[in-house]
Parts: structure tokens; C-alpha cells; sequence
């Protein structure tokens, strides 16, 4: 889930880490892709409850920066 | 946590994406521009398989030097390697051989010769450190059973100040077991 993504960010180092995309995918959105067969897309169908299956996932898009080196006077 | 050794999770997800064949462009022209599909060799876009557009949010200059982690048929790396142009440079990393051979080929057609494409793994980069200024990613990071040591790896590459754009699918809830058990939902 999103939270424990961005902590993965965090503990490793990075800063000024944001979410400057968030969008909901569907099993509709699923079906375009070619690696999902269609009788898995049934199963998922199945084993979802159908109120989730506009947004079972979400595509995020990260962006975060390495630190410089503190500078020092 | 994972139902998956990292060996068994790596081996699904290799088999997945090299045996992946599309001739349809549905997956990237709902994320790519027509201005942008309209200059890419085919395979690239058919087999645009990613979540997002990190190169949109990456911030690419001339002459800077990109990481695409898990690249696939080359989309994002091309499109990195054309933003940056020929002082730059664009390296995409996949560990399936199929999906390394075709972003080849594509790099080739494009003849974008600041496009270079190696086979490994992205838990053990390649790469020197400090070497990138920017690494992207398309919905890659969520097949690896050990996302913090890829973030550490991309991390160590990359220059003090550079930057990451990853896009990735995370859950909305929790899914049911059935379901985060099954191979089929690993690979995608």
C-alpha cells in the first residue's frame, strides 16, 4: 500500500518525496493488458468483491531526490 | 510479505514477460500522446506494459544521464534517451532476455546510439555508484519481493542531487488470498 511505499523512500534516504500522480485502476483497466489471461481476469472477478472492482489498485507516481552533501562554511 | 521465494517470484515473472506478445497499442495510448507513440518503433509501444509516465514527471535535461529500472520493450527508456538527447544518455535494465533483446532492436531502429540497454537485475544493479542523475521506472518496483533493496541500489547510483520518477502500482485494500497467491497476479 502507499504508506509503506514511501516509507520504503524514506528509510533508504531519500527526501522531499511526493505522490505527483495517483490514479485508480480497475479490473476493466487490467483487461487492456496482455499479461493477464482472460480466465484469470474471471477469477479476479470472482474472488473481488464487485464494489472493488473500479479501484483495486492505484498507479502512483513517485518522485523523490537523492541529498546533496551538507555544505559547510 | 510475499507466498514467493525471490527465486520462484523471479523465475514466474521471467517466463511471464518473455512469452508476453501484443500487436495492441491500447496500453500505451492511454498514457503516452499520439505525438509521442508517433515516433516509437512498434514492439515498444504493443508491448508498453507500464502503469504511468514517469518521464513526464522526471524532469529530463539535456545531457543527463537516466536509469530505467526494468525497461521492458524500451518505451520509457527511448522516450528518456530522445529528452535528453546525444550528450545525454538513457540505460535500461531488465533481467528478462526477450524484453532486453526487443529494446535493443528498438534502440537500433531508433538509432539512438545514447540508448544502451543491459541485462540484469535491478537488485543488484550494475551500475557505479554515483553515476546516474536520474532513475525512472514503470511498473516494475511492485514485481520485486525485495523493493528496499532496489531502492537502495538506485540510491547508491545515483549522483548526490539526483532525482527518481517511479511509477507503480500500489493496493487499495488488502486482496484476498486466493488471489495473492496466484502466479498470474505476481506477474502483473
Amino acid at each position: 500500500m502507499e504508506p509503506v511505499l514511501l516509507k520504503k523512500f524514506f528509510n533508504v534516504g531519500f527526501e522531499e518525496i511526493d505522490v505527483v500522480e495517483r490514479t485508480p485502476f480497475g479490473l476493466e483497466d487490467l483487461s487492456r493488458y496482455p499479461l493477464f489471461a482472460p480466465d484469470f481476469l474471471d477469477f479476479l472477478r470472482r474472488a473481488i468483491p464487485s464494489e472493488r472492482h473500479r479501484e483495486l489498485v492505484y498507479s502512483i507516481t513517485i518522485v523523490a531526490q537523492k541529498p546533496r552533501p551538507a555544505t559547510t562554511f | 510479505m510475499s507466498y514467493f521465494t525471490e527465486q520462484d517470484a523471479r523465475s514466474i515473472i521471467r517466463n511471464a514477460y518473455g512469452e508476453v506478445q501484443s500487436d495492441d497499442t491500447k496500453v500505451a495510448a492511454s498514457i503516452y500522446g499520439a505525438e509521442e507513440i508517433a515516433g516509437l518503433p512498434r514492439s515498444a509501444v504493443t508491448l508498453s506494459l507500464g502503469v504511468g509516465h514517469p518521464v513526464r514527471h522526471a524532469g529530463l535535461k539535456p545531457g543527463e544521464m537516466v536509469l530505467d529500472l526494468g525497461c521492458g520493450a524500451g518505451i520509457d527508456t527511448l522516450l528518456a534517451a530522445l529528452a535528453v538527447g546525444p550528450k545525454g544518455k538513457a540505460v535500461g535494465l531488465d533481467m528478462t532476455p526477450e524484453m532486453v533483446k526487443r529494446a535493443r532492436e528498438n534502440a537500433v531502429l531508433m538509432g539512438l546510439e545514447n540508448a544502451q540497454i543491459r541485462e540484469g537485475l535491478m537488485e543488484e544493479n550494475p551500475l557505479p555508484d554515483a553515476s546516474v542523475d536520474v532513475v525512472i521506472s514503470n511498473g516494475v518496483l511492485n514485481l520485486s519481493t525485495r523493493q528496499s533493496r532496489v531502492l537502495a541500489e538506485a540510491f547508491r547510483v545515483m549522483r548526490p542531487g539526483g532525482r527518481v520518477s517511479i511509477t507503480d502500482l500500489v493496493l487499495a485494500e488488502a486482496l484476498p488470498e486466493a488471489v495473492l497467491k496466484s502466479p498470474a497476479a505476481l506477474a502483473g
